[in-house]
């Protein structure tokens, strides 16, 4: 009892001069933060609910009309459900090429293990510009697929669809994000006590058994971790619908970027960027949640039924 | 373990500020350093003023302009007259004009605003009064620009005119093998997929004009009522089917006549001179419909650090010489001065510009200044976002 006020007087001793250095070092990332994400939020959510004039200037006239007109009319709402749409499309399409590859890099390769892997990552050192454009040229009424199509044989007409439609923003898409998915996948799979399979193995379990019991379960964390990613930058992309886009594929960003941009509807702008990243940290705050109960084997046995 | 790692990237973050705010701390009185030393160069040339050349030498014209006008073919010329540097940025749309100049104030020197949107930047503040007798060509640029009202307020006028053209009808003529007399020709079942229309408000003009709305008055596509509004958007979400994509600069257009992935398109003159220089076989035409058109505007921004050397630039672009390069360089925007016609190639004289300059000039529905943009814009977006439904009687209608 007499031992434990004196080594709370220690402490406290202590503790000013480590908090000023705390202080300092927490000081600069604060502020930065602050100036640069919480106040422009706050402006943002501010003009939400402010009146512009014909100009796109913003007025000091408190109003509900663009909040009104985000919840009323069907262009937004539409919009961002197709955007969820896409977004869930390639995020499942990402997870599916990821999960196999990163088993196989993890797994199965021994020698090229370093070599694949990179193979893998270096089309991120490539601008996003490149790649679409790159597509553009493979999908294109008389581009390389259509020409090769055509040359074998297979159609005896160019494939419109290919270009300027769902499929190539989905496509695109997915090239971009799907090694944001396999690098968390990877690393999930990498750190799995290969004792675990081993044993799995040992207790009679077969190779998709211990897959979907064993090894899958344990890389959730990888797995989710990848999803957000391709999720939330497939929601909130706006490029791979301009460039490979048809004429009916508008994304929620292309309305922000429009109403910004071109409309000058800023107060409008405001309510769906606000909307946008609701969704978005509740997003992340789901699946952080959902991360930490996968993320440990004492935890991941109990779900799923999973590594009993 | 834990605990190390964010006192560790804590550190380095700390570091950075440190470095960022030292830097900014240093860089202050070297960015001093020049306009200190430049005050006394520029009494210097107040001293001899009687050089005018001398006075821009080393400053930067920064241009906001619609593709082709800043093309170095008459832009040269000014930068070697005045030893100035011209830089440009591309707007793809009138709106992105708007929305350019407004959130970056003091970047651009001159703007080149089509006639929608020209009365809003004067009536916003965003550009200034321009002193016509500093314009040396003032007196051959053609009346019927000069006499326009929509940027003029107190006696001042705004804006110097510079270049008009037709937002008309673009074919493949390689394909497309009769010239195609009505807009309608869009909705023609061969052409499906083959159409391209400008990611652009001006597309419901167009449908006002398919639907006849200013055959007595020119001014009504710009003022449609809700009800002409609402059969507008269903033509062209009518329309989506034939679309294979909205176009968003000219370069686009360009890629798109060039990888033959359309034959048909709303586009500017600029488009089929560029392509045919390059070995394609467009041409242009006004439907029976008629056409919408453009007066682009040189205007001096409110904003603007350079306003003199601005004015000298208008001055310059605007002599029969500049225009006709300005006229080469577009692929044969109709210009401003008449007189340019003496420093064209007898090749470009054939343009109608020249030829019929007073009805061709007639036949077009210029731009006017939007009332409701806000909901053209909404409407343009609905349209954009619109699935596409297959109309299997479209054939008909396009016969």
């Amino acid at each position: 009892m007499d031992t434990a006020p004196a080594a709370k007087a220690t402490v406290h001793a202590q503790n000013p001069p480590k908090r000023r250095a705390l202080l300092f070092l927490v000081l600069p990332p604060a502020l930065w933060l602050l100036c640069f994400l919480v106040l422009p939020y706050l402006g943002l959510f501010i003009q939400s609910f402010l009146g512009s004039d014909d100009l796109g200037n913003v007025v000091l006239e408190p109003t509900l009309d663009p909040w009104k007109a985000f919840f009323t009319k069907t262009l937004y709402r539409s919009t961002l459900l197709y955007t969820f749409k896409i977004a869930l499309t390639v995020t499942s399409l990402s997870v599916l090429f990821s999960v196999p590859l990163a088993y196989f890099i993890a797994f199965k390769v021994r020698r090229w293990k370093e070599l694949l892997y990179s193979l893998i990552i270096v089309p991120l050192w490539v601008s996003y510009i490149v790649r679409a454009y790159a597509w553009k040229i493979i999908l294109g009424r008389e581009g390389i697929l259509n020409s090769f199509l055509q040359w074998a044989k297979i159609t005896d007409a160019p494939v419109e669809a290919f270009l300027y439609s769902e499929w190539a923003i989905v496509i695109g898409l997915v090239h971009i994000y799907t090694p944001f998915v396999l690098m968390p996948v990877y690393t999930a799979f990498e750190q799995i006590p290969r004792s675990l399979v081993e044993a799995s193995k040992d207790l009679g379990a077969g190779r998709l058994t211990t897959f979907f019991r064993v090894v899958f379960p344990l890389s959730l964390p990888g797995v989710i971790a990848g999803g957000t990613f391709a999720f939330v930058l497939t929601l909130g992309d706006f490029l791979a619908p301009v460039l490979l886009g048809g004429t009916d594929n508008l994304m929620i960003s292309n309305v922000v970027q429009n109403l910004f941009g071109t409309s000058n509807d800023r107060p409008l702008g405001s309510v769906v960027g606000i909307v946008l990243l609701v969704v978005v940290v509740a997003l992340l705050e789901t699946t952080s949640r959902a991360e930490k109960s996968f993320a440990s084997l004492e935890s991941g046995r109990g779900r799923l039924g999973g590594a009993r | 373990m834990i605990r190390m790692s964010s006192w560790v990237s804590a550190a380095g973050l700390a570091v950075l500020g440190v470095v960022a705010l030292g830097c900014q701390g240093e860089k202050k009185p070297e960015g001093a350093a020049p306009t200190g030393s430049a005050a006394p160069g520029a009494s210097a040339a107040a001293a001899k003023p009687e050089n005018p050349a001398e006075k821009f030498k080393g400053q930067t014209l920064n241009l906001l302009t619609w593709e082709g006008y800043a093309d170095p073919k008459f832009t040269k010329g000014f930068e070697e007259k005045y030893g100035v540097t011209v830089k440009y940025t591309y707007f793809g749309s009138s709106d992105e004009l708007v929305a350019k100049l407004k959130s970056s104030p003091g970047v651009y020197d001159v703007v080149s605003p089509s006639s929608d949107v020209a009365y809003t930047l004067m009536q916003g503040g965003l550009v200034e009064p321009i002193d016509t007798t500093k314009i040396s060509s003032w007196g051959e640029l053609a009346d019927a620009l000069k006499n326009l009202d929509d940027v003029k307020k107190d006696g001042k006028l705004y804006g110097v005119p510079f270049t008009w053209g037709p937002d008309y009808l673009i074919y493949d003529a390689n394909v497309v093998k009769e010239e195609p007399k009505s807009w309608k020709v869009f909705y023609d079942a061969q052409y499906k997929g083959k159409v391209s229309l400008w990611d652009d408000i001006s597309n419901i003009y167009l449908v006002g004009q398919i639907m006849g709305l200013d055959k007595s008055n020119p001014a009504a596509l710009y003022n449609m009522t809700d009800e002409q509004l609402a059969e507008a958007k269903k033509k062209l979400v009518e329309l989506k089917p034939q679309v294979r994509k909205y176009w968003a600069t000219a370069g686009e257009l360009n890629d798109l006549f060039k990888n033959k992935e359309i034959v048909l398109a709303v586009g500017w003159p600029l488009t089929v001179g560029t392509l045919n220089k390059e070995g394609s076989n467009l041409k242009g035409v006004i439907p029976e419909e008629g056409a919408t058109g453009w007066i682009d505007r040189l205007m001096i921004t409110s904003s603007s650090k350079n306003k003199d050397l601005a004015l000298a630039y208008l001055d310059y672009v605007t002599t029969p010489k500049a225009q006709a390069l300005v006229f080469e360089a577009t692929g044969g925007y109709c210009v401003a001065n008449a007189k340019a016609k003496e420093h064209m190639s007898e090749d470009l004289k054939k343009s109608p510009c020249v030829t019929e300059g007073e009805t061709y000039f007639k036949r077009l529905n210029f731009w006017q200044y939007v009332k409701e943009r806000k909901k053209y814009n909404e409407l343009w977006n609905e349209v954009k976002s619109e699935k596409t439904t297959e109309a299997p009687n479209e054939a008909k209608s396009a016969k």
